[in-house]
C-alpha cells in the first residue's frame, strides 16, 4: 500500500503550484472584487492543458490520472477557489461526458476545443424546482424529425457567463411515466439558448454562475450525448468523479486558510506574547492540520479507486462531504486566528470563509451525499 | 546543433537536512527541483534549437532520484537524458564531479557542439563544475552569460563580469554558463508531463559504464574534504523589544543617541 | 625557468581590475601575510596584464613581499586560457602551497580552470581563512547548503590549496610608502590563442553610491510589501547619512536595483550601524552583515532568524514603525 504520490505527481503537485503562484495569485483578489473572470489567464491555463486534464493527448489534453487532477485542482483552489472551481467542472462534468460517452464526431467538434480550454464547458441540471431532487427536472427536448426542441430554465450554472459548450440535462419523454433523461450539447451560440445576467455571490465570485435558459431551442440529434434515456447513468457517473474534483477544490481552500493563519499567528503579539504560544491557538491549528490531512487522503483514496476502475461511489461522497466541511471549519477557525482583522478584506481569510461554504452545497449537498454513503453501507 | 545541458537536482528551499557522519546532504524526503540557472540553461539551449535544429540532451550526476529532475527537463523539452549515477560518485566535490560528467559527455556519439551549465547552483554555490569540465574537455569557457545570439557559425554571447559587460565571438565547441537574465522560465504543459513521466526512456550509467576507477570518483577522487558543518556562531546581544509602534521607536531613537549617530558633528555629509 | 624555492609559500592573484573599489587583493594580501607568519614563509602576489607596473607598486605598499609579473600588450584583457595557461605553469614551476583569489566574477571562473589544470583543491568564495602551522594545512571556510550552514574544507593532499575569497572578509594593511618588496619577471613563453574572441568589453556606467564604505547602512526586504513602502528607507537614509541596500528578493520584486544587493552574492558591508527593515534573515542575506558594528532589527515575526544576529531587535509592523521613526527623527533634526 503506497500512501504517497508518486515522483510524477510530486512534479505535478510543483508545476500546478507554480503556475498557480505566479500568475494566479495576483488575479484572484481582483477576481473576487470584481466578479470579472480573467480570460487572459484562462487563455494561458488552456495551453498549459488545465482544461483537458484526464482527457487524451489525441484530442490536445494533458492524459493525467485521477490523483493528479486531484492535485491540480487543489493547488489552483488554494490561490483561487473561483478558478478551481471553473477547472474542476469544465473537466468532470462537462469535458469527461463527452469523452466518455461520446462519438467520434462529437470528440472532433467539442471535446477538442475544451482540452484546449478554447471554449469552457458547463453541466446544466439544476432547475428551480429540481435541487436535490435532480429527477423533477422539466426541461423537455421534443423530437421533430432528426431535431430536439428544448425548452427549461436551468438556473445556477457553473461558468454560465463564460461557456461555449453547455451539456443539457432534460427529459425526453415529458410524460410522468418513462422520466426519459437524455443529455443535449448545446453550443452558447445555437439559437435559443439564452444566458441570464451572472448570479450575485457570497463567495467563488469571478466565476461567472447564471442562468440558462432553453426558448424552442432547435438541436440536430448530431448534437445528442449518448442514446434516448442515457440521461441519468452520464449525469450519475459525472457526477461522481465531479464531486473528487470539488472535494479537491475544498481542500484547496482548506490549506490556504492553514497556511496563512500560521503565517499570522507567528506574526501576532498579544499580552506580551507571540499567539501562536497560547493554547487555544496551537489547539485550533492543529485541528485544522489533522482534518486537512484526513480529507486529503480520502481524496487520494477516492482517486485512487477511480483509476483502478474499481467502484468509488461511496469514496467520492465520503470525500466530498467531509473535504467541504473541513474547509467550512477551517476558514472559520481562520477567522477566528486572525481576530478582528480576518473580518477585514486586506487579509484573504475573509475571501476562503465566504468561498468555502458554496463546498457544502453544490455538487450535491452534504445531505445528499450522506445518503449515497448509507445507501452504499445498507446495500440499496 | 547538439547541445547537452547539466543538470542537477538541488533541495527545495531550507528544507535541508544533513548527515553529519558523511557531512552530505540527505536527499530522501526533501523536496527537490532542478536548480534554478540550469533551468535556464535549459531554456536557452530550447531557444538555441528551435533557431538552428538540432538535439537537446540532459545530464546529471545525482543519486537515483534524480531521475526524477531528467523527466522534468524532458518534458520543458529536452529530446534525451542521461541518469550519471553509481554508489561510488557519492560524496564528491567539484574536481570528482566534473571528472564524472566530462567522462559522460565524452561518451556521448555525436560529442556536442555546445555545453551549457548554469553559473552556480543554489546549494553548493561554487560555480567550478562548469570552468572545470570545460578544461578537461578542452573546450573554451564564457560564464555567466546573460544574452545569446546565433550567427552564421558562431554565437554572440554578452556575460556582465565585475562591472564589464563582455561581448564575447565564440566558436563551437565551447562550453557557456548561464546567469539569472537570460530567459524568463516558461510553466510546464500537464501533457508534456505526462509523457515524460510515463513514455520517455532515461539511460543509466554508472562507474563501469564510464570506464573509470574508484580512486578518480566520489570521496576517494575529491582533493578538497567537509571537515565539519556548524551553524555560524552568535556574537550578538540579542536583545528583542515589543510593544506599540511608539515605544518600538522611542528604543530604536534611544540607541541611535547611544551610538551617536544622530550628533551634529556626524558624517561627511 | 628556475625552481626558485624561496618562491613557494601563499600566493595571491593580483585582481586590480575595478581598483579603488575593488579592494579584495589588498585584503589577501593582508591575510596571506597572516598566514604567511605562520608558517614562516612570503606572500607573493602575481600580476597580469599590460602596463601594470603601478598596480605592483600599490600591492608593495600595501605589505606584499615578492610580486611576479607578467606584462605583455596581449595580457591586457582578462582572460580565462591565457592566465589559466601562465599562471599554471608558474604553478607548476614554483610550487606554492596555497593561492588565493578574490571571489571577483573572474576569479570565480579563472580559479576553478586553473584549480583543474593543476588538480588540486579549490574552495569558492570563503568567508574565514586559517591555518594550523603544524600540518600546514589550510582551513578554508566557506558558505554551504544555500548559506544556511557554514562548512571547514580541507585540502589535504593536494596543493597548492587554493580558495576563492569573499571580498570584504579582512580587512586590508594601510598604505606604506617605505614598504619593499620584490619584484620579479618570469619569462613568459608563447601565449595560446584564445579560442573565444573579445570583441568588447565595456565598464559599466560607475555606481554613484558606496555601500561598502558606508557608515550607516539601511537595508530593506520583502517584508516591506511594496515599492513605495521601501522608498521610505532612502528618506531614513538621508536623514542619518546613510545608503540604502537591499535583499535579494526586494531586488528581484523590482524595488531596488542589483547594485545595492547585500549578502553572499552581493556587497558585504562594515558600518557603523546597519538597520534592517523587513529581513527574515536568510543567511544569504546576513553573511554580508556580520562585519556592521551593531545591527537594529525590524521584523513583524518575534521567530524571524534575523533577530538571531542583531544586536537590537524591535518587533512590530516596519510599515507602521518606519513612518513614524520618520516623524520623530525630522523633529529632531
Amino acid at each position: 500500500m503506497r500512501l504517497e504520490p508518486s515522483m510524477k505527481q510530486e512534479v505535478v503537485r510543483r508545476t500546478a503550484r507554480k503556475f498557480a503562484e505566479d500568475r494566479l495569485a495576483s488575479v484572484a483578489v481582483e477576481m473576487d472584487r470584481t466578479g470579472l473572470f480573467p480570460w487572459d489567464i484562462a487563455k494561458e491555463m488552456g495551453e498549459l492543458q488545465y482544461f483537458g486534464l484526464e482527457i487524451p493527448s489525441r484530442f490536445g489534453g494533458a492524459g493525467l490520472d485521477t490523483v493528479s487532477c486531484s492535485i491540480v485542482i487543489e493547488e489552483i483552489s488554494r490561490v483561487s477557489a473561483a478558478m478551481g472551481l471553473c477547472v474542476s467542472v469544465h473537466n468532470s462534468v462537462s469535458a469527461y461526458p463527452i469523452y466518455s460517452f461520446g462519438n467520434d464526431d462529437q470528440h472532433e467538434r467539442f471535446l477538442m476545443p475544451l482540452a484546449s480550454g478554447e471554449k469552457i464547458g458547463t453541466f446544466c441540471l439544476t432547475e428551480p424546482n429540481a435541487g436535490s431532487d435532480a429527477s423533477a427536472i422539466e426541461t423537455t427536448a421534443i423530437r421533430d424529425g432528426n431535431h430536439y426542441i428544448l425548452n427549461g430554465n436551468k438556473i445556477f450554472v457553473t461558468n454560465g457567463g463564460i461557456s461555449g459548450i453547455n451539456l443539457i440535462f432534460t427529459r425526453t419523454d415529458p410524460d410522468e411515466k418513462g422520466k426519459n433523461y437524455t443529455v443535449f450539447i448545446v453550443e452558447s451560440d445555437r439559437n435559443g439558448l439564452e444566458k441570464a445576467p451572472t448570479e450575485e455571490l457570497m463567495g467563488m465570485r469571478g466565476n461567472p454562475v447564471c442562468p440558462i435558459s432553453l426558448n424552442d431551442c432547435r438541436v440536430p440529434e448530431e448534437n445528442r450525448l449518448g442514446e434516448e434515456g442515457h440521461g441519468l447513468k452520464i449525469a450519475l457517473t459525472s457526477l461522481n468523479g465531479g464531486r473528487i474534483g470539488i472535494a479537491s477544490q475544498a481542500l484547496g481552500i482548506a490549506q490556504a486558510s492553514l497556511d496563512v493563519s500560521i503565517k499570522y499567528a507567528k506574526e501576532r503579539y498579544q499580552f506580551g506574547k507571540n499567539i501562536s504560544q497560547f493554547g487555544a491557538i496551537q489547539d485550533f491549528l492543529a485541528e485544522m492540520a489533522t482534518r486537512i490531512e484526513a480529507a486529503r487522503l480520502l481524496i487520494y483514496r477516492a482517486s485512487y479507486l477511480r483509476d483502478k476502475d474499481h467502484n468509488y461511489l461511496k469514496e467520492a461522497a465520503m470525500a466530498k462531504v467531509y473535504a467541504s466541511e473541513v474547509a467550512v471549519e477551517a476558514t472559520r477557525i481562520g477567522v477566528q486566528i486572525h481576530g478582528g482583522y480576518g473580518y477585514t478584506k486586506a487579509y484573504p481569510i475573509e475571501r476562503y470563509y465566504r468561498d468555502a461554504k458554496v463546498c457544502e452545497i453544490y455538487e450535491g449537498t452534504s445531505e445528499v451525499q450522506r445518503i449515497v454513503i448509507a445507501r452504499s453501507l445498507l446495500g440499496n | 546543433m547538439n547541445i547537452v545541458v547539466c543538470i542537477k537536482q538541488v533541495p527545495d528551499g531550507p528544507t535541508i537536512r544533513i548527515d553529519r557522519q558523511s557531512m552530505t546532504v540527505v536527499r530522501e524526503g526533501t523536496k527537490s527541483i532542478i536548480n534554478p540557472l540550469d533551468y535556464v540553461a535549459l531554456e536557452a539551449a530550447l531557444y538555441l534549437k528551435s533557431r538552428k535544429g538540432g538535439v537537446v540532451t540532459v545530464l546529471t550526476m545525482g543519486p537515483p532520484q534524480s531521475e526524477e529532475a531528467l523527466r522534468e527537463a524532458m518534458a520543458v523539452g529536452a529530446d534525451g537524458a542521461f541518469l550519471i549515477t553509481d554508489p561510488a560518485f557519492a560524496g564528491a566535490d567539484t574536481l570528482a564531479t566534473s571528472h564524472v560528467l566530462a567522462r559522460a559527455i565524452s561518451r556521448l556519439e555525436p560529442f556536442p557542439d555546445l555545453i551549457l551549465c548554469g553559473m552556480q547552483t543554489i546549494d553548493s554555490d561554487t560555480g567550478h563544475v562548469g570552468p572545470q569540465i570545460a578544461e578537461e574537455l578542452n573546450l573554451p569557457q564564457v560564464c555567466g552569460v546573460n544574452e545569446i545570439h546565433v550567427e552564421e557559425g558562431f554565437l554572440m554571447v554578452k556575460r556582465l563580469s565585475d562591472n564589464f559587460l563582455d561581448t564575447f565571438r565564440v566558436t563551437l565547441p565551447a562550453l557557456l554558463t548561464v546567469n539569472q537574465r537570460l530567459f524568463p522560465i516558461r510553466h510546464l504543459p500537464l501533457g508534456a508531463l505526462e509523457i515524460a513521466f510515463s513514455q520517455r526512456d532515461i539511460i543509466k550509467w554508472g562507474i563501469e559504464e564510464l570506464n573509470l576507477k574508484a580512486e578518480e570518483v566520489g570521496i576517494k577522487g575529491s582533493a578538497t574534504r567537509v571537515q565539519q558543518l556548524y551553524s555560524p556562531p552568535q556574537k550578538r546581544e540579542g536583545k528583542l523589544i515589543t510593544g506599540s509602534p511608539q515605544v518600538l521607536v522611542d528604543n530604536l531613537i534611544k540607541k541611535l543617541e547611544a551610538l551617536s549617530i544622530l550628533d551634529e558633528e556626524h558624517g561627511s555629509g | 625557468m628556475e625552481a626558485d624555492k624561496a618562491i613557494g609559500g601563499v600566493w595571491v592573484f593580483g585582481d586590480y581590475r575595478n581598483y579603488f573599489q575593488n579592494r579584495v587583493t589588498l585584503q589577501l594580501i593582508a591575510k596571506g601575510k597572516d598566514l604567511a607568519e605562520k608558517l614562516k614563509t612570503d606572500v607573493t602576489v602575481l600580476v597580469l596584464g599590460d602596463q601594470v607596473h603601478q598596480y605592483a607598486m600599490e600591492y608593495i605598499a600595501h605589505g606584499v613581499d615578492i610580486i611576479m609579473v607578467a606584462d605583455h600588450p596581449d595580457l591586457r584583457d582578462y582572460q580565462v586560457e591565457t592566465y589559466t595557461h601562465l599562471v599554471a605553469r608558474w604553478a607548476e614551476a614554483f610550487q606554492p602551497e596555497i593561492f588565493l583569489a578574490g571571489a571577483t566574477s573572474f576569479g570565480r571562473e579563472f580559479f576553478p580552470r586553473l584549480a583543474k589544470r593543476l588538480h588540486t583543491g579549490l574552495s569558492a568564495d570563503c568567508v574565514a581563512l586559517e591555518v594550523d602551522p603544524e600540518t600546514r594545512l589550510l582551513i578554508q571556510t566557506t558558505p554551504a547548503f544555500g548559506g544556511e550552514l557554514l562548512a571547514e574544507v580541507w585540502t589535504y593532499h593536494h596543493r597548492p590549496q587554493m580558495a576563492t575569497v569573499h571580498p570584504g572578509m579582512f580587512k586590508e594593511l594601510p598604505h606604506d610608502h617605505e614598504a619593499v618588496g620584490r619584484i620579479l619577471y618570469p619569462e613568459i613563453d608563447v601565449l595560446p590563442e584564445e579560442r573565444v574572441k573579445l570583441v568588447r568589453s565595456r565598464r559599466q556606467p560607475k555606481e554613484r553610491l558606496s555601500l561598502e564604505e558606508a557608515r550607516v547602512v539601511i537595508a530593506g526586504g520583502r517584508g516591506l510589501g511594496s515599492k513605495e513602502k521601501f522608498g521610505l528607507l532612502y528618506d531614513l537614509a538621508e536623514l542619518l547619512e546613510g545608503e540604502v541596500g537591499a535583499t535579494r528578493p526586494a531586488i528581484r520584486a523590482g524595488w531596488a536595483q542589483e547594485e545595492r544587493l547585500l549578502g553572499q552574492t552581493g556587497k558585504s558591508v562594515k558600518p557603523n550601524l546597519l538597520i534592517t527593515i523587513g529581513t527574515s534573515g536568510a543567511l544569504q542575506y546576513t553573511t554580508g552583515l556580520q562585519g556592521a558594528e551593531n545591527i537594529i532589527a525590524i521584523n513583524r515575526d518575534s521567530h524571524a532568524p534575523i533577530f538571531k544576529i542583531a544586536d537590537l531587535g524591535l518587533v512590530g509592523d516596519a510599515n507602521t514603525i518606519v513612518p513614524l521613526l520618520l516623524e520623530e527623527l525630522r523633529k529632531r533634526l
